[in-house]
């Protein structure tokens, strides 16, 4: 396997990016709010080094082994990183919001109802069944990825859950991410296996997850807009106006039409 | 044969996800850029007599239904005709609507009131439930029987939940009580 000078360039700018923004998520203190998320970006570190290695010492069927199981491995934090952003979204008060939940479950089936027929309808052009098989199982998660995020994106602003400013930063970037991924997944599957065009699709997928991790750099490093302060008896009025409505609700809830 | 099935379903979903994502994205983006005066422009005005003398007329003003025999009094039909119809229905449902980015406001600048800014939202998500049902019903024709299970407690939940909104608004001194008490 020949590296480009772009592979290598893309590889050199992915290496110096991921600490990069390492150290912005641990100096910025956002690694302690995204546990998951900086733990994916900590992978993709180890991920490149290592690749690197395997790449230059070791022969080329280590590395394509290698690299499917770090591209598991990454789907699988990907997920995850989904889910830590639901948390922040669907969790408000730090339990799940009441009618929240269900519809969630319900776009996370939806979302696989939907990404399976096209995992099944795309036609790898590959040697073997397995290898087959590993390539729709990528374009099923490419698929399902940028579907909850978009079912994300729609629930919250139906029922009214803000995203905070960097939770919204981090989906953002990954949402256009996995969308970038469905497009040359889609035209991998159609294409064929054309060495030029694997290529420059490769080519085109890393440039994307750079940009978004330049996004998140940027993105992160900045605060939050500052909360708007409300005075001490404005406070103590509104926990008093939590209480009543919640006790009207219950009555309102219990009472029956005779 | 296969390929240009997988190609049309691929362009097709692809289209489908960006529109999707580019209409709920760009209304995140008008929310979070939203005052709370613009806001509350958004209510529509409604007769809060009449919201009043609904609500009433199931539970009292302590918010307990009322034990007397006097009690709902209001058959289906009288309740529609005080609602405005289908119409009153509707702004009832777009209020709520804006209750629901009030919510979102509060939960947005003001993580201090971040509970109370979550039981406003799940109240409005319940009245826009009830709303919503009977809407549905209406478009299939079974109103009737549906509307003296939703509407009297949809009114009741609004009308009990702006009238804390409002004492808390006046409480707190605000410019827009006026204009607030007026459309709710």
């Amino acid at each position: 396997m020949q590296l480009t000078g772009l592979d290598r360039f893309l590889w050199a700018t992915g290496f110096c990016c991921n600490p990069l923004l390492l150290l912005v998520l641990f100096r910025r203190d956002r690694a302690r709010s995204f546990p998951i998320f900086t733990t994916f970006i900590a992978f993709i570190f180890v991920k490149t080094v290592v690749l690197y290695f395997i790449y230059r010492f070791l022969p080329g069927d280590d590395y394509i082994s290698a690299s499917r199981f770090f591209l598991i491995a990454d789907e699988i934090l990907q997920f995850l990183v989904l889910f830590e952003i639901a948390l922040h979204v669907f969790r408000p008060t730090g339990v799940w919001a009441r009618d929240v939940w269900k519809t969630f479950a319900g776009t996370a089936c939806v979302s696989v109802v939907v990404a399976l027929p096209m995992a099944w309808l795309a036609v790898p052009s590959t040697a073997t069944p397995a290898r087959a098989i590993y390539v729709r199982g990528v374009f099923l998660c490419a698929v399902l990825m940028s579907e909850l995020f978009v079912g994300m994106l729609a629930l919250s602003a139906t029922e009214g859950l803000p995203w905070k400013t960097h939770v919204a930063r981090i989906a953002q970037g990954l949402g256009a991410y996995s969308i970038v991924c469905v497009v040359t997944d889609s035209i991998s599957n159609y294409l064929g296996n054309e060495p030029h065009v694997f290529a420059v699709l490769a080519s085109l997928r890393t440039t994307a997850s750079l940009v978004c991790e330049g996004y998140w750099i940027a993105m992160l490093w900045q605060e939050a807009p500052a909360p708007r302060e409300l005075p001490e008896s404005m406070l103590t009025q509104i926990y008093a106006l939590q209480r009543q409505v919640a006790d009207d609700l219950t009555r309102i809830r219990d009472w029956r039409r005779s | 044969m296969r390929d240009l099935y997988f190609a049309g379903l691929a362009v097709l979903f692809l289209a489908t996800l960006t529109g999707v994502a580019l209409h709920y994205f760009l209304r995140a983006r008008r929310s979070a850029g939203t005052t709370l005066e613009g806001l509350l422009k958004q209510l529509i005005w409604i007769d809060r007599d009449k919201i009043e003398a609904i609500a009433m007329d199931a539970v009292a003003e302590s918010g307990e239904p009322r034990p007397d025999d006097n009690a709902f009094s209001l058959d289906s039909s009288a309740i529609w005709s005080l609602l405005g119809g289908l119409e009153g229905l509707e702004a009832l449902e777009k209020n709520c609507r804006v209750l629901v980015d009030l919510a979102a406001y509060l939960q947005r600048w003001h993580p201090e009131a971040l509970v109370v800014a979550e039981q406003l939202r799940l109240n409005a998500r319940e009245i826009e439930w009830h709303v919503g049902r009977l809407k549905g019903a209406a478009q299939t024709g079974n109103l009737q029987s549906s509307f003296g299970d939703y509407a009297q407690r949809a009114v009741v939940t609004y009308y009990f939940m702006t009238r804390r909104l409002l004492e808390l608004y006046d409480r707190s001194g605000f410019a827009g009580i006026a204009e607030l008490q007026s459309a709710l």
